[in-house]
């Protein structure tokens, strides 16, 4: 269907393996699009949400400890003014207590509001001289209000070749006696960085904490940043609201600290987690349709080694047998897929059967036609016979019996010849004879309006040709020719050898034909008038010795017609006679 | 002729079988390293080995650089070993730590040179050996270095000499403590003072002693200047060492009124001077970005990446007891641990 309908030719195995690739293409791209989509979502919902969790740790670790450092601080406020701040054994024990426990907090401070440092705590770490001190009051506004408030980070001043960085949690009391205090408690990132650092957000995600403002508090590569090695572009996140950002390739995860004011930021990378995994499954898609395109190449291949290949022997030997059906010899395909090989076999009893068939019509019609000149032989034109055997008994009457005789015997001898035992071909002495007596026959019918001639060379009458050959022509001059002449007629015959032919031919000064007169004769069949046509006589002679023999009319109107018959040279019955 | 078809046919056929089994093995080998976690390829590959070598391993200015230097060999998956000779003018041992370098398979090495002619034949040994080299902190003469990551030391000279101009005294009687001759960065970091204090007719240089890197020698010798030549108010020294000695000197001498000193690198105990007013003025080079960025630059260039530049001039920033506790001072001074 399609291959009528485009023209071009599209063979089986290349139509099977584009049929194959297009398929697997289609359904890797589709894999490639539609499944990493779903995965590369999924993963990035799967990240973000490993994000929230681990900043959610974040946050609740580093909630509860400044938790427990409210506490504290609380516990110091509650008891200012009481018997904890008098009795100076007690709270020295106390403090020690505390900082041992907790490695982290560098100096608890308490401040009196008019007259400045009031006592100060630092565990081992041995404090300035107060006269040395460069106070660094830069977190002084840190607690301003009743409140626990918390400053930025900042170097711890108010010991002695100690400085590590801290930060300040603060708040301020008025005791019963209407006095301002304040407490102060530095606390280095140490309770921290331990959570912050080790909290796990793919490769290279990490954790920080900033606060409002967005000022880093603590970041697990502060050295870096302050070295001035790396940035961490913390000012944009100062507007957002808590939640999951993913900005170019880059998740933050924002979430504020309850019970201060500082916010966790976890930083991962959607790249390395996805676009890796992803580049990695789009190489294996890739792969994968490559290892499929070989392999339907090479079925494809093989599709047209076993069943292309023979198929189109197959065609070929068709096309070869629509060509030359009598010559064709057809053999088998063998070593082909069944299917092929079951075609072929039926294409080879096909061929036999065609040809058995074709050889059978063509012997029927050999005899057919041969029985059918037998009889026409057989016939002679019943008119003729009448009008002869008139004739005859009007010279009888007249007494004229020397010409019936002559008439008799002429009679006899055409009859005898025309018969000749059944033999097809005669020497061409008995067909000259046949001529003649016809000839005889219608002269004396005529009243003599023609006359006629024989040139025959003697060498030529031993040849064999076909009865009835002559006679057929000759009436067609007389009749078409003589009749309807008002002048006397002339008909010449002849019989001369050419170098490898006979030839035989009849001339009358007639009327004449026309070329499309001349043709047509040669096709017509016979009618009633005349027993057998010129027609039959060329095919005989054709049948009988070949295409390359037979009849050739030259006439021209008003002149004559001139009919040449020519035949081989041949002594012997052929094959033919015998049949 | 029947024959040799056959074989012609079995023989693409055998063809194609051979040709299908190497392509799949090959997909398939693809896929299953693809389906490989990722930590497996990266364990592969062996950590390339790079060797620090310092001027000294003791004083705090060496110790956060080899602190940047590890950060940043964590980061990049470098085996970093940070080495030095005992004594700052031990310039042999260090060439004895570079062919040793060299030796146990060094790709990149890592420079302070103590001294900048006597130092050049080791580095050039190594770098013909195919060692990278970067130079920090204080230069070699030598064609093979790749990158220089330091001071601007002149200009820490000139940044110096304008601290001291600040000092409104009507005349700036300079005392110089130097440290080894040989050494590029000590040298020119007192060219940059010296072209710094001649652009104030009121400064001029009174007197200089060059001293071995000791704490000791440099505090004997800074009591020396100061009592052979007493008109002298300034004192400068270049490095952490010689800087510590003078810090003690000064302190020996209760001299911190009178005397003004302007010296170079940090620690706790030159922080504590300046605080309690012994020292006037800090120049504070920056050793941690100094150990990080050379690690980076020796990891760009095992790995052939090309640098950004062959030389990178790490900040200086000069800290005096007004602004020691500005953020950014505090960022500058003191570690974070």
């Amino acid at each position: 269907m399609k291959k009528g309908k485009t023209g071009t030719k599209i063979s089986l195995s290349a139509l099977m393996t584009a049929a194959v690739v297009l398929l697997v293409t289609l359904i890797l791209v589709f894999v490639l699009f539609f499944f990493v989509r779903l995965y590369e979502n999924s993963i990035t919902n799967n990240s973000v949400t490993s994000s929230e969790q681990a900043a959610r740790q974040v946050v609740n670790t580093v909630e509860s400890y400044v938790e427990d450092m409210e506490e504290y601080i609380g516990y110091i406020s509650d008891n200012i003014t009481g018997a904890f701040m008098l009795d100076e054994e007690m709270r020295e024990e106390f403090f020690d207590l505390y900082m041992a426990l907790r490695s982290e907090v560098v100096v608890v401070s308490i401040y009196d509001e008019e007259t400045g440092l009031l006592s100060c705590w630092s565990g081992e770490q041995e404090q300035k001289e107060k006269s040395l001190l460069l106070q660094n009051f830069a977190y002084w506004d840190v607690a301003d209000e009743e409140e626990i408030s918390i400053s930025k980070p900042h170097v711890e001043a108010l010991l002695e070749s100690y400085y590590p960085w801290v930060v300040t949690i603060g708040r301020s009391v008025v005791s019963s006696d209407g006095h301002g205090y304040r407490i102060y408690m530095d606390i280095r990132f140490s309770g921290i960085s331990s959570y912050v650092d080790d909290v796990g957000m793919g490769q290279h995600g990490y954790c920080y904490i900033v606060d409002m403002d967005g000022t880093l508090v603590y970041h697990p590569q502060k050295q870096l940043i302050y070295a001035g090695l790396k940035e961490e572009e913390t000012a944009d996140l100062k507007n957002l609201e808590d939640g999951s950002y993913t900005i170019s390739n880059v998740i933050y995860t924002v979430r504020t600290l309850e019970n201060c004011n500082w916010r966790v930021v976890g930083v991962s990378y959607v790249d390395e987690m996805i676009t890796d995994k992803v580049q990695s499954m789009a190489g294996i898609c890739i792969v994968l349709l490559l290892m499929v395109l070989l392999t339907a190449a090479l079925v494809g291949g093989l599709f047209s080694w076993v069943l292309g290949r023979p198929a189109k022997r197959l065609t070929n030997a068709m096309a070869e047998f629509e060509g030359d059906a009598e010559n064709f010899h057809f053999e088998p395909i063998e070593g082909a897929a069944s299917e092929i090989t079951t075609l072929s076999e039926s294409f080879g009893h096909m061929v036999v059967r065609v040809q058995e068939l074709m050889e059978k019509v063509r012997q029927e019609e050999i005899s057919l036609r041969k029985t059918e000149l037998n009889a026409l032989q057989a016939q002679i034109n019943p008119h003729f016979l009448y009008n002869t055997l008139d004739s005859i008994a009007w010279m009888c009457e007249e007494n004229r019996s020397q010409e019936a005789v002559e008439m008799v015997n002429a009679l006899a001898r055409l009859f005898r010849i025309s018969i000749s035992k059944g033999h097809e071909l005669i020497p061409l002495e008995k067909e000259v004879q046949h001529a003649q007596s016809y000839l005889k026959i219608q002269n004396y019918r005529y009243k003599n309006q023609f006359h006629y001639e024989f040139d025959v060379e003697e060498s030529c009458l031993p040849y064999l040709c076909n009865k009835i050959t002559l006679q057929p022509i000759i009436e067609n001059a007389i009749y078409h020719g003589i009749d309807r002449m008002v002048d006397e007629g002339e008909i010449r015959i002849g019989v001369h050898e050419e170098e490898n032919a006979i030839l035989m031919s009849v001339e009358d000064n007639g009327v004449g034909m026309t070329a499309e007169q001349c043709r047509e004769i040669l096709l017509r069949e016979p009618g009633d008038r005349s027993g057998i046509g010129i027609k039959n006589v060329n095919d005989r002679i054709r049948i009988y010795f070949g295409e390359e023999y037979g009849l050739q009319i030259f006439s021209e109107p008003d002149v004559g017609t001139r009919v040449e018959i020519r035949i081989p040279k041949r002594k012997e019955e052929g094959e033919y006679e015998n049949k | 002729m029947k024959i040799s078809k056959r074989f012609k046919q079995v023989a693409v056929v055998a063809f194609g079988i051979v040709l299908l089994a190497v392509c799949y093995y090959m997909g398939i080998r693809y896929i299953i390293r693809s389906l490989m976690p990722v930590d497996a390829a990266s364990e592969e590959s062996s950590s390339h080995y790079v060797v620090l070598v310092a001027k000294s391993t003791e004083p705090n200015y060496w110790k956060t650089v080899f602190a940047g230097a590890n950060v940043a060999a964590t980061e990049y998956n470098l085996t970093l070993s940070c080495e030095g000779p005992m004594s700052e003018e031990d310039y042999q041992a260090q060439n004895e730590i570079i062919a040793r370098a060299v030796e146990d398979g060094a790709e990149a090495l890592i420079f302070s040179s103590i001294d900048y002619n006597a130092n050049a034949e080791a580095v050039d040994a190594a770098a013909a050996a195919g060692v990278e080299v970067v130079v920090i902190d204080s230069d070699v003469n030598s064609a093979a270095v790749s990158c220089r990551i330091s001071t601007d030391n002149y200009e820490a000279g000139k940044m110096m000499a304008s601290a001291i101009l600040e000092n409104e005294a009507d005349e700036l009687n300079v005392g110089i403590i130097n440290f080894d001759e040989n050494t590029a960065n000590g040298q020119q970091r007192e060219e940059g003072l010296r072209d710094g204090l001649a652009e104030d007719a009121r400064a001029q240089v009174a007197g200089m002693v060059t001293v071995i890197s000791t704490e000791e020698a440099a505090k004997e010798a800074t009591i020396g200047l100061l009592k052979e030549n007493p008109e002298i108010n300034v004192v400068v020294a270049f490095n952490e060492i010689t800087s510590l000695g003078v810090c003690y000197a000064m302190e020996e001498l209760d001299a911190g009124d009178e005397v003004m000193a302007v010296v170079f690198d940090s620690n706790v105990t030159s922080v504590g001077m300046l605080e309690s007013g012994a020292v006037d003025a800090l120049i504070v080079q920056s050793p941690y970005a100094m150990g990080y960025l050379s690690v980076e630059c020796a990891y760009e260039l095992i790995n052939g990446i090309a640098l950004e530049s062959d030389a990178v001039d790490t900040k200086t920033t000069v800290v005096t007891r007004e602004n020691m506790y500005d953020e950014e001072c505090q960022k500058v001074l003191f570690t974070f641990d």
